[in-house]
């Protein structure tokens, strides 16, 4: 029993909280391609969106690929990207007090308010695979492109043998009732846990692991698909599998019945919020020290607060998780982060350095291949708009799909799928407290895990 | 008076334990969250006579069909996953319950005594961790806590009474503000009033605290390390947090039994009536009940703080639901009920985690307070009270 | 002066007026009875002087002090007692414990005693045990001190209010129907228990339908009837007075009172 309706009383005072304000015009020219003159002439207004989650529990996620991806609009506006048109952003807040953080309801109501606007193009968002699937139906009836910085969630896109698991009971087809408007820039869930499933066996040398998830559509499925390859590829055993709410405050229970089963580490799917770091430190109390080994929701600075909290204030040290490529050592990403670094830098910290959060240029990325989209729809119609919004999103659309971009992640295009061909996971490690890269893998389609430069 | 001291005649509990105890420290003269129903609950009535007589059956030996199936899910354990193992999740049950029922208490004093389901206690209990937090930090406690056994003592005199005091004042402070007016209304209406003030609380505690995990520091005040009893895994933390469970509501207990305010709240609770014509000041008891009932939230939320090292805006919430399943289980405002009832519901919560897996813990446990409220909507100690001619 | 005065005492209940204009003295060490049909108002006057309903109109005063508008615990500490018609003792208490609840006020203990279980505390604790058990005693109810209240028998139940009552040390004793459900040892006791009170110089008032443990035990005698005071004297005035056999007529009570 989760909990139910609470927390209404406090909506004013979120808001009131609320990080998010319009920001300045930035500056800061770049080399770019610079406005083609056959849209000089282009008249009307063209609407760029996000929709992420940017209060409440999520406050500390979603405001850096917002912020990046506002960026880069006004990057494009003072490039006069779209020549003569107005180019106009407008952010959704998918958070609500209800759920203190993301929520799917609010997500499919910014879609379909945002898809109601004739001037809407495209949308950067959403940050978590549970809003996704409330918004993908929506974005696919209305023609209208989504473009996710985050989501990992393998079934969005494509059929894989999870998705028919009672717990997450996605099916990927019903999703499109109508074209398949939806691309990711990050890779998803079966690439994260095949290279999980390597890291287990390879690198923690374990051939006996606990599963722990969070019952959420995010945790449920690395878990299964973690059991899945290391069971498979890797020929691991799960020695005991465990699916707790989000609410648990202690994983006593778990811990015991691992330690009991010999299990030489603890996977845990799911996020901080819902209590991986939680687990690390019930693992110090009952005197158990395998390692913890997460995905992307583990490795955050919360995990290592909530792992200390217990009597032993480094029970951290350690833990594993893999996360999204640390874009910060990518040499095509450091003119993006020294733009969003002066962008920003009258913004309260930690928003004003987007090394800070590990999916910063995605945003950046995914709303630059949405502007480019557009523009060159408006170069292949004579430098103006579609008459008809929806033919005018369709092309969108079809632009997205040959979409072949050059940014801050590297170089990205998409499969049939609307899948990013740019895949690969930085193993991260706790050490001194602090999360420090290991190395960065990548997986082919064969399932074969190599160790990317 | 050499009777005096003698057990009663008749045994009030249903099980034949905590019988004078159990009776003595009994808040309520109506029994159970549904009085009126003298027999089980009429949901399986008119179905013919032998769901009648199993219907009656069950009622009649719940608690013994109840203990019997715990009793089964640890030897389970035991021959499943051997006794070590077993062991170690009867340590984790003892832990988990002894903040469980701290927190009951306070739910079940609060309804003895105005019949009203407190929602906001767990926001109490939620809200004291945060000034115990606060007290450590104002007195650095933790380094006073860390440098050395006498410290460490030191810092718990500072910081339980402190807090325990904080609290009450809340606790008897809401009931002030937001139920004295409400006492003669509906009760509908201070129900709704208490889902309110549980709202503002956590809403402040949102505001002030922030929607993550807070560390409190306090997990390292008692040395963390784990010894081995028997290969079971023990921490000085688990001892402390059971032992000072028990210390607690054993004082609780004897307070009740043996002093003026603790009657005078026996009492009022019985009989608010007679209780006035006996000279007893009616809203100072009731404050009172407050008092005690949210400072024992603040004894249990410095353990949990002390056992978990984390708070958040809305971990009593959740917690304080659960309590409260573990009142109605020892029979809601029955205070050994309840503490017994926060141990029970600890050994549902982990035995059934470990057997079936962690996400049946918690539907087990609202399954039990279905099959009570259903069978014995007076708990396991309540007294059925027939109605007198 | 009187002990209790009542001052042209009324008591509205919406459109019911269930308390009319009622005034009398009760002296120090008498007992004085109210009766009358059922309905005629006799526990509402009980429950306006013992402050669990504030009255309507007039005045109530306990040796020339107002006690109109105090809460009951205060009344109660000023010295009035009482006992109900249908018993309402600490069911889920014992009768040691019943009884010292009704000696609590008078004891000195505060909170801070209590939680940390001082000398004080304990030796108040202990002398107003004492008392109960004293009290207990008097009242022929030793033997079930650890007993709960809801054990004992019904006759039992009766006298353990009263010791409760007796308990608060009260210059006033109300007594609401004693007499109900007793058998006639019991009566006869209860009959014995109130004289004896009598004797140590406790003023009592008793609303009673036994008619012959009324005339038996009274000084005086107020009727009431549909809330109004129809009578008032001696018990024998009383007997004979043709209002009071008026208001009983038809339920046989006038024969009763006739033969009593």
């Amino acid at each position: 029993m989760v909990k139910p309706t609470k927390g209404l009383l406090s909506i004013g005072t979120i808001a009131a909280l609320g990080v998010l304000a319009a920001c300045g015009t930035s500056s800061t020219p770049t080399s770019s391609s610079g406005g083609a003159t056959g849209i000089a002439g282009c008249h009307g207004t063209i609407t760029v969106a996000t929709d992420l989650p940017l209060t409440g529990g999520d406050a500390t996620d979603g405001p850096f690929p917002q912020l990046a991806a506002e960026l880069a609009v006004n990057q494009a506006i003072a490039h006069k990207l779209l020549g003569g048109c107005t180019l106009k952003y407008v952010s959704k807040d998918d958070s609500t007090v209800l759920k203190n953080g993301h929520d799917p309801a609010q997500g499919a109501a910014n879609i379909t308010a945002l898809a109601s606007d004739a001037t809407v193009m495209g949308v950067v968002g959403p940050f978590n695979s549970s809003v996704a699937l409330a918004e993908i139906p929506v974005a696919s009836t209305n023609h209208l492109a989504i473009i996710s910085p985050a989501n990992t969630n393998p079934c969005l896109t494509a059929v894989v043998p999870v998705c028919s698991d009672p717990t997450i009971n996605i099916n990927t087809a019903s999703l499109y009732p109508g074209a398949h408007t939806y691309f990711r820039v990050i890779a998803s869930d079966v690439q994260q846990s095949e290279i999980d499933a390597y890291i287990a066996a390879k690198v923690v040398n374990a051939t006996k692991v606990y599963l722990i998830d969070d019952q959420e559509a995010y945790g449920r499925g690395l878990a299964l698909l973690f059991k899945k390859y290391y069971t498979t590829t890797e020929g691991g055993t799960i020695v005991g599998q465990a699916s707790l709410p989000g609410a648990t405050s202690t994983f006593a229970t778990q811990i015991s019945l691992a330690k009991s089963e010999g299990a030489q580490a603890i996977f845990f799917g799911g996020t901080t919020g819902n209590g991986c770091g939680l687990v690390r430190r019930d693992m110090g109390s009952a005197g158990f020290n395998v390692p913890v080994l997460g995905g992307d929701g583990c490795e955050d600075t919360k995990f290592i607060s909530d792992a200390n909290s217990g009597a032993n204030t480094s029970e951290a040290e350690g833990s594993y998780a893999t996360s999204a490529p640390d874009v910060t050592k990518l040499a095509s990403s450091a003119t993006f982060f020294s733009q969003y670094a002066a962008a920003y830098s009258t913004k309260a910290a930690p928003y004003n350095d987007g090394t800070k959060e590990p999916y910063t240029a995605y945003g950046y990325d995914a709303m630059n291949i949405l502007l480019q989209a557009i523009h060159a729809t408006l170069v292949a119609n004579g430098g103006q708009p579609l008459s008809s919004p929806q033919a005018f999103r369709d092309a969108v659309v079809a632009q997205l799909r040959n979409t072949s971009y050059d940014g801050a992640l590297g170089h990205t295009t998409f499969d049939a799928n609307g899948d990013t061909t740019n895949t690969g996971f930085t193993l991260y490690k706790v050490t001194s407290g602090n999360w420090v890269g290991v190395n960065t893998y990548a997986v082919d389609t064969s399932g074969k895990v190599t160790v990317k430069s | 008076m050499s009777e005096y001291k003698g057990p009663p005649a008749a045994d009030p509990g249903a099980l034949g334990v905590g019988t004078s105890r159990g009776g003595s420290a009994m808040l309520v003269a109506q029994s159970g969250l549904a009085p009126r129903h003298g027999r089980a609950g009429g949901i399986l009535g008119g179905l013919g006579p032998l769901v009648r007589l199993l219907q009656g059956w069950i009622s009649t030996y719940f608690s013994l069909l109840l203990l019997g199936m715990m009793a089964l899910a640890i030897g389970l354990t035991g021959v499943q996953h051997g006794v070590t193992l077993m062991g170690e999740q009867i340590k984790n049950a003892l832990v988990l319950g002894a903040i469980y029922a701290l927190v009951a208490i306070g739910y079940t004093m609060v309804y003895g005594i105005i019949e009203l389901i407190n929602f906001a206690h767990g926001d109490v209990f939620t809200a004291s961790g945060f000034y115990a937090f606060g007290f450590a930090s104002l007195f650095h406690l933790d380094s006073l806590a860390t440098g050395s056994f006498g410290g460490l003592i030191l810092a718990l005199v500072i910081v339980f009474p402190l807090s325990m005091i904080a609290a009450g004042v809340t606790g008897a402070l809401i009931e002030f503000v937001a139920y004295r007016r409400l006492r003669d209304a509906p009760r509908l209406a201070p129900l709704i009033t208490a889902i309110g003030v549980s709202f503002l609380i956590e809403g402040i505690m949102l505001v002030v605290e922030g929607p993550d995990n807070v560390t409190t520091h306090m997990a390292s005040w008692i040395n963390g390390e784990a010894f081995s009893i028997a290969g079971v895994s023990v921490g000085y933390t688990d001892l402390f947090v059971i032992g000072m469970a028990l210390v607690l509501m054993f004082a609780l207990g004897a307070f009740v039994r043996r002093t003026r305010l603790g009657k005078a709240m026996r009492s009022t609770a019985q009989d608010r009536t007679a209780a006035l014509l006996c000279g007893i000041n009616i809203n100072r008891t009731i404050s009172a009940t407050f008092f005690i009932g949210s400072a024992l939230a603040a004894a249990a939320a410095i353990i949990y703080s002390i056992n978990y090292g984390v708070l958040k805006w809305n971990i009593g919430f959740h917690l304080g639901i659960i309590a409260f399943t573990a009142a109605v289980l020892g029979g809601i405002g029955n205070i050994v009920g309840a503490g017994v009832g926060g141990f029970l519901i600890g050994i549902i919560y982990v035995f059934g985690g470990s057997l079936f897996g962690g996400e049946w813990s918690e539907a087990l446990i609202f399954a039990v307070l279905v099959l009570i409220l259903t069978f014995r909507p007076v708990g396991l100690f309540g007294v059925e009270v027939t109605t007198r001619a | 002066m009187a002990l209790l005065e009542l001052a042209h005492v009324s008591k509205r209940f919406g459109g019911l007026l269930a308390v009319s204009d009622v005034s009398f003295n009760l002296d120090r060490g008498e007992i004085l009875s109210m009766i009358g049909p059922n309905g005629a108002g006799k526990t509402t006057a009980f429950n306006c002087v013992t402050g669990l309903f504030p009255i309507t109109s007039g005045s109530i005063t306990l040796d020339g002090e107002p006690i109109s508008g105090l809460p009951p615990h205060r009344i109660t500490k000023l010295g009035i007692a009482r006992t109900f018609q249908n018993i309402r003792l600490f069911a889920f208490m014992t009768a040691v414990d019943n009884v010292m609840v009704g000696a609590h006020w008078w004891m000195k203990e505060r909170v801070w005693d209590g939680a940390f279980r001082t000398g004080r505390a304990r030796r108040e604790e202990r002398s107003v045990e004492q008392r109960a058990l004293e009290l207990l005693d008097l009242l022929g109810l030793s033997r079930y001190a650890g007993s709960y209240a809801r054990e004992m028998p019904y006759g039992l139940q009766r006298r353990l209010e009263i010791a409760r009552a007796l308990a608060t040390q009260p210059r006033l004793l109300l007594l609401d129907e004693p007499a109900a459900g007793l058998n006639t040892q019991e009566k006869k006791e209860l009959m014995q228990l109130i004289a004896r009170l009598r004797d140590e110089g406790l003023t009592i008032l008793l609303i009673e339908h036994d008619m012959r443990l009324v005339m038996e035990v009274s000084h005086r005698i107020v009727v009431l009837d549909h809330g109004e005071k129809i009578a008032e004297g001696s018990p024998a005035d009383v007997r004979t007075n043709p209002r009071v056999i008026e208001a009983y007529l038809g339920t046989g009570a006038s024969n009763e009172m006739q033969s009593a």
